[in-house]
């Protein structure tokens, strides 16, 4: 870690905060400011005084579908039924969505693939790393991988379950891209129904050889029941 | 030491936040009909395509859910630190869609007081202070943070926008930035 001259924490928060720290030196400032309390001071501080650069700016309402989609991806939701626009079909449409929401609500309580539990790990900007959903009827985990920074080499990311008042218990390696399923064991199921949270870590290829993370944590996420 | 602004807007997002890192969904909608459009408006202005700003809009909302619990009254304005998650995300974005850079024409270059809506004093709850601090500073030096700020253009950006060499666009920003941590720190304690 370098030393922390004020001056010079200063001179790259004010230009991380204002955008034009790029590249390289835009992520090295992120992890330096996730660690060192000067430095987020600092961001902090410009963040809110530059905020009046913004004065001008127009407000813009985004389309409906945007927040439907806040929704669906924070699994707030299943799938919101389309309204038709014209009359007659309405009405069919209306019994044939109280039979589909009806179906649906059958099938989420009673069927086989009822969502239980949902994770979003983001990066602090917000892209999406990977979705963690579990199903506990089928004792099936999926996680689908979105936009991964750089695996180091000779390294996989491993998701941890995080049980309140016990040791993290491992759910296998993440996979780089597309999406995974597995079948989760007893005690995964266990540790699952009593963590609040999930977390990756940095283990050697094919998984930490102890059962415990032995890497740094590079991901906490809540895990979010869906009942 | 940052103020913490008094507004009753300011306050009603606070109590949203809080709200939100309780895990309260229905906190989550109204701080989307909230802030939403400001936030559309600036991810607009830097991504210029409707499609990937709506993306990012959404990118916005998931991680300001995630992360709610991490939002300090102690450290800014909760518009701010919402302002900065959609600004940070669109630069990032930027560099993965390799946009060319675009100038920001219909800013004003001084403030005009008629011009500013009533929905806009509810987020811009000082007047006056940034505002008095960016006076102080030279014409170039004020477009060019508003360009980097406003537009997410980079040195290399503005270097072509402004018909200007680099080095010095590079040392009107890093001084532009100065002066204004001098004001903005002198009348802040």
């Amino acid at each position: 870690m370098r030393p922390e001259n004020p001056e010079v924490v200063d001179r790259l928060a004010a230009e991380y905060v204002l955008g034009t720290l790029r590249g390289r030196a835009r992520r090295r400032f992120e992890r330096w400011r996730a660690t060192s309390p000067l430095v987020e001071e600092r961001a902090a501080f410009w963040e809110d005084r530059l905020l009046g650069l913004a004065k001008g700016t127009k407000a813009l309402t985004p389309p409906p579908h945007v927040w439907e989609g806040v929704r669906q991806r924070l699994g707030f939701v299943e799938r919101a039924p389309r309204r038709g626009n014209l009359r007659v079909l309405a009405l069919a449409a209306s019994i044939a969505v109280v039979a589909i929401l009806g179906g649906l609500l059958y099938w989420n309580t009673f069927g086989p693939q009822q969502l239980t539990q949902v994770a979003s790990i983001s990066a602090p900007s917000g892209t999406r790393v990977w979705t963690v959903q579990v199903f506990r009827k089928t004792a099936r985990l999926t996680v689908r991988a979105g936009e991964l920074p750089v695996t180091p080499a000779g390294r996989d990311y491993e998701l941890w379950a995080l049980p309140t008042g016990g040791a993290p218990v491992s759910l296998g390696v993440l996979p780089r891209s597309g999406s995974a399923q597995r079948t989760l064991t007893e005690v995964q199921q266990r540790a699952l129904a009593s963590a609040p949270q999930v977390a990756v870590s940095i283990e050697p290829t094919g998984g930490s050889p102890t059962g415990q993370p032995t890497g740094a944590i590079v991901f906490v996420a809540p895990l979010r029941s869906v009942t | 030491m940052i103020p913490v602004s008094d507004s009753a807007f300011e306050r009603q997002l606070q109590d949203l936040l809080g709200r939100c890192a309780a895990g309260d969904q229905a906190a989550l909608q109204r701080l989307y009909e909230l802030a939403s459009p400001l936030l559309f408006a600036c991810l607009t202005r830097i991504l210029r395509r409707k499609a990937l700003a709506e993306e990012a809009l959404q990118d916005v909302f998931v991680s300001i859910w995630q992360r709610a619990g991490q939002f300090q009254v102690s450290r800014g304005r909760p518009m701010a630190w919402m302002v900065s998650i959609a600004r940070y995300r669109a630069i990032d974005l930027l560099r993965h869609e390799r946009l060319a850079p675009v100038p920001v024409p219909d800013l004003p270059e001084r403030s005009d007081p008629e011009a500013v809506s009533a929905s806009e004093e509810d987020w811009v709850p000082a007047p006056g202070l940034l505002e008095r601090c960016l006076g102080l500073l030279t014409e170039q030096q004020r477009h060019c943070l508003r360009l980097a700020f406003v537009g997410g253009s980079s040195h290399e950006d503005i270097a072509r926008l402004t018909g200007n060499p680099l080095g010095t666009v590079k040392s009107w920003i890093r001084r532009g930035l100065q002066s204004l941590r001098q004001c903005l720190e002198s009348v802040s304690t």
